[in-house]
């Protein structure tokens, strides 16, 4: 069970997103005026409309009670928590999925499996690892990739530059 | 037992090999996020053309069989269900395994499995024809009042705040609708995108939302993984078989729920496990802990979808309806046999049935040695593997299993996307399972909502559509009771002096 | 059976040699085609009737020429993304795709899906699933009249399951009702299994569905009518909508499109070898009895044979309210 904080820290994130969602949710009540059969915009209207309630509720809440919901979200970690890793990751997963249709899949993977290495590296590179860890990397990239595109029959994306 | 004359049939060395390797192969691929069952069929089909009808059944079915079970293991070793049956094993399996007990958890992940699937199994062998009319009587608001059932599930999984919970079922609601409606045929909220034109698919949103937050805080420290406690216990098969006996009537339960589940064609594995866990929770005396590690979670989801096989196959091989979606793929693979389903297909062709059945059967039951071994080598490997190797290895693993599902490179972004989003949604104190709830059951939801409203309106018995038919009024009286039984049970205590420290 | 297979060994073995001598002497010939295995993009799910009748055709094609025909599935959108991505696909006749009728039409009238029909190079409409009107075998309503009576007795209490809205069953449905001047309540569904399931299951009294329907479920249900220029083969006591009186052929029409960038000659020869495929009895045995009618468009007369169906798709589905 979550243990609300008692440290009085009051839930902006929380009233912060619900207002994201509240915006969101008229977005989409606005898209829905666009549809032409009732069958489409009955559902996505009451649910937009239950979302923009529970939002407001939700701010409600959270300016009468003033805290809320605030854990601590690296609690159980120890050391210091690297947000620089942490966006390398996303970003190399992103730029190597974005670049594919031009970089073809084996490529894209290669390159996000090499960046993601070095973001998740927190031990020394010795030389034995500097050695043994891109084997490691290259066998279970062209293993997959033989896998899927030979054994599964996937379509796996050629990329523009080398057809 | 109906045609055991078969059974030699089904003990042939070669149905023997291709049950073992089906379930090998279905295991392995099941385990990898974004390989769901459905594809591991597919994929087969050319490879069964060749063979005799009760053969191929056999392989295909043991690869399904496989495939659901493996789906445990990235659900439960990297909080990723490998298919969406696997949803609620995360729920438990995954707190389990940082906790150090993995090896446990896919233990009873096995034993459960086999347990679910040999439940189908029998009801497919003795109550097919009977049962299958379970399909027919489900109507659109059955659907719908399931759909409604599986979302009380909300308040469980929304980590102390309703609000937020309910709030992001919505946000999940909303996100199944994106793309062209699919009984409708309107495009919504694609915003004149083409790379929202296909919606989100379930099984990449799974990943993005389950997985990446994992891996995005995996790198952030040089922590392991998963806490490892001292030296190798090996299977912990005893242990798990104790814990599997002290709750038969949970694994029967949801083993009987998931036949049922498979049986209604529109609902699956997911809805199964999702359903069985809603029950576990509410019928245990440890309701509080589901969620933090309970065995009984693991327990009731993997014994109701790896049940669903079996009960799935009823309305196909009966009806022609397929139960599931790996269903439908194997009823096109006998198509193209020639062979015809229907009833007369276990009155005329029993040969084929019944060898298939009990292949099926035998199947399952190999699935213990080979899931244990499996298992315990996909544990040690995930504890063992340096830090450096197991992060890039798993995101590359989930980029390639995303594009696989339907070949798009959009749904790789979406899926990075989601990731990114319920990461931070998942700090601001709104947890990815109630978003997860609501694009599954949206769509079953909606249709079943849009279907029951239509024939309602046209027959002008709206009351009567939404409140009149018996099973529905079950299916209301099991929502109401899963939502109140907390507080009547507190009432309870309460009275009753008891005190429920944990 | 052995006579094909060498026959098939042989033209493989000649059609290596060709494609050597093509190599050797730089002049891509298309009797070489196809010399590697030919990608068949499904721009559904596995296991629809997409799939299936793809299913029928891939062993057919390694028999005929030697190379597998490898099926893969790109759903979404209802195959909107599949299509929307077709031209940007190598040309080189080893890539094609899957195209359906109406949607191809219905879908870029309703917003920018990404593709036009026109933009779609068709080779071949092999096939297509008549549009029928069915309801369970132990109905009170036992031919077509009967339901145009009922219809008329009971405006919009008559409920008919099909599978999803501007698709063939919906618009059979909208174009029918104008036929007969009565008013029925279509209920879509996700796929024709499930509405079926539905009329089986008395949900709904009866269904637009398929001939294929019939064939799946056999003796439990009874086909009241087919939108057939003639009766099916199969059901020979079915009587055609024209037969009744009311001008109604269509279906779920089913064809291969290749990318824009595919050269003259390939599309022709593709559109061959679909053609021999489709001339096989064997495979006209196997597409009749699952239900299906044959087709034979060719590359040549696609065009003209999409426009014309075109325009009803167009005009019931904005009676139906599917398009603005």
């Amino acid at each position: 069970m979550q243990i609300e904080s008692k440290s009085g820290k009051s839930d902006i994130a929380g009233t912060v997103t619900a207002v994201v969602f509240i915006l969101l949710a008229s977005l989409a009540l606005w898209d829905t005026t666009t549809m032409t059969d009732s069958d489409s915009y009955v559902f996505p209207r009451a649910i937009a409309a239950a979302m923009i309630v529970f939002c407001v509720l939700l701010i409600a809440y959270n300016l009468v009670r003033g805290a809320a919901d605030s854990r601590d979200a690296d609690a159980g970690t120890s050391g210091p928590v690297s947000t620089p890793r942490r966006v390398g990751l996303v970003a190399a997963m992103l730029f190597s999925s974005l670049a594919m249709p031009w970089t073809g899949f084996l490529l894209s993977g290669v390159f996000a499996f090499g960046a993601i290495m070095l973001f998740a590296m927190y031990d020394p590179w010795t030389p034995r690892r500097r050695i043994v860890f891109p084997l490691a990397a290259l066998a279970v990239v062209l293993g997959f990739y033989t896998l899927f595109s030979k054994v599964l029959l996937v379509p796996l994306p050629v990329g523009f530059w080398f057809r | 037992m109906t045609g055991l004359d078969y059974l030699w049939q089904a003990l042939t060395p070669f149905n023997l090999l291709l049950a073992l390797a089906g379930v090998v192969a279905g295991t392995v691929i099941g385990s990898l996020p974004g390989l769901t069952a459905t594809m591991a069929v597919a994929v087969l089909v050319p490879i069964t053309f060749s063979m005799e009808p009760a053969s191929a059944l056999i392989l295909m079915g043991a690869i399904y069989t496989g495939a659901i079970y493996g789906g445990a293991y990235s659900a439960i070793l990297l909080n990723t269900p490998g298919t969406p049956s696997a949803i609620a094993t995360t729920f438990d399996g995954y707190p389990m395994a940082k906790r150090g007990d993995g090896d446990l958890a896919i233990t009873l992940a096995c034993v459960s499995s086999v347990v679910g699937g040999l439940v189908g199994a029998a009801f497919l062998l003795g109550l097919a024809p009977p049962l299958a009319e379970v399909a027919l009587a489900f109507g659109p608001v059955e659907y719908f009042w399931l759909a409604v059932f599986g979302l009380t599930l909300i308040s469980a999984l929304s980590d102390g705040n309703l609000l937020k919970g309910l709030i992001g079922a919505c946000f999940g609601l909303l996100l199944a609708c994106i793309g062209v409606a699919e009984i409708s045929a309107d495009i919504r909220f694609t915003f004149g995108s083409q790379v929202l034109l296909g919606g989100i698919e379930t099984v990449s949103a799974l990943i993005g939302l389950y997985c990446i937050p994992v891996m995005i805080d995996l790198v952030a420290t040089p922590d392991r993984h998963l806490k490892v406690t001292t030296e190798s216990k090996g299977f912990r098969l005893r242990e798990a078989l104790a814990v599997s006996w002290k709750s038969k009537f949970n694994l029967i339960r949801s083993s009987v729920i998931g036949t049922l589940v498979g049986i209604l064609p529109g609902a699956g594995g997911s809805i199964a496990g999702l359903v069985a866990y809603s029950e576990a929770r509410r019928s245990s005396k440890r309701s509080d802990s589901f969620g933090t590690g309970e065995p009984e979670g693991i327990q009731a989801t993997e014994s109701a979808n790896n049940a669903t096989v079996g009960g799935g196959f009823i309305p196909t091989l009966v009806l022609g309806i397929p139960g599931t979606p790996p269903d439908a793929v194997i009823l096109g693979a006998l198509l193209i046999q020639g062979v015809r389903t229907g009833p007369s297909l276990f009155t005329e062709n029993g040969a084929i049935v019944y060898t298939f059945i009990y292949g099926l059967i035998l199947a399952t039951i190999l699935m213990l040695p080979a899931g244990l071994i499996i298992g315990r080598y996909a544990y040690k490997s995930i504890i063992t593997i340096p830090k450096a190797l197991l992060v890039p290895t798993v995101a590359f693993m989930t980029m390639i299993g995303t594009y696989a599902i339907r070949n798009s490179i959009s749904d790789v972004v979406i899926m990075i996307v989601l990731g990114v989003i319920g990461w931070f949604l998942n700090r601001f104190g709104f947890s990815p399972s109630p978003i997860v709830l609501g694009l599954i059951l949206g769509r079953i939801a909606e249709q079943g909502f849009v279907q029951a409203w239509t024939i309602g309106a046209a027959t002008e018995d709206l009351t009567g559509m939404f409140f009149g038919r018996p099973i529905s009024l079950v299916i209301i009286a099991f929502t109401l009771v899963s939502l109140f039984y907390p507080l009547i049970r507190k009432r309870w205590s309460m009275k009753g002096g008891a005190v429920s420290a944990d | 059976m052995d006579i094909l297979r060498k026959i098939g060994v042989t033209s493989v073995a000649v059609a290596m040699s060709l494609a050597v001598s093509g190599l050797v002497s730089g002049v891509p010939q298309a009797e070489a085609f196809p010399d590697k295995p030919v990608n068949y993009i499904i721009p559904f799910g596995p296991g629809g009737e997409s799939d299936i009748t793809a299913r029928h055709q891939q062993s057919f094609f390694k028999d005929k020429f030697g190379q597998d025909l490898v099926i893969a599935y790109k759903p979404g959108g209802g195959g909107a993304v599949g299509w929307s991505q077709l031209n940007g696909m190598i040309g080189d006749g080893y890539t094609m795709m899957g195209i359906n009728l109406p949607h191809i039409v219905v879908k870029p009238l309703q917003k920018d899906v990404g593709f036009k029909t026109e933009d779609i190079i068709g080779v071949y409409m092999f096939h297509y699933t008549p549009d029928a009107v069915v309801v369970n075998a132990d109905s009170d309503i036992k031919s077509l009249q009967d339901l145009i009576d009922y219809a008329k007795a009971n405006p919009g209490k008559l409920t008919m399951s099909g599978s999803g809205k501007g698709t063939a069953n919906h618009l059979a449905q909208v174009r029918f009702d104008k036929m007969a001047d009565i008013k029925t309540t279509y209920v879509a569904f996700k796929g024709t299994g499930k509405a079926v399931a539905a009329l089986l299951g008395d949900q709904v009294k009866a269904e637009w569905g398929y001939t294929s329907v019939g064939a799946k479920h056999e003796g439990k249900v009874r086909l009241l009518a087919v939108a057939m220029e003639e009766r099916h083969p199969k059901f020979p006591d079915v009587p055609t909508f024209k037969e009744l009186g009311f001008d109604l052929v269509s279906g779920a029409y089913r064809g291969i499109a290749v990318p824009k960038s595919t050269p003259e000659e390939v599309r022709v020869k593709l559109s061959e070898m679909i053609g021999e495929i489709n001339a096989d009895p064997e495979f006209r045995k196997r597409m009749e009895n699952d239900g299906m009618a044959l087709l034979d468009v060719g590359y040549k007369d696609l065009n003209a044979f999409v426009a014309e169906q075109a325009k009803a798709y167009e005009a019931a589905a904005r009676e139906a309210g599917v398009i603005k």
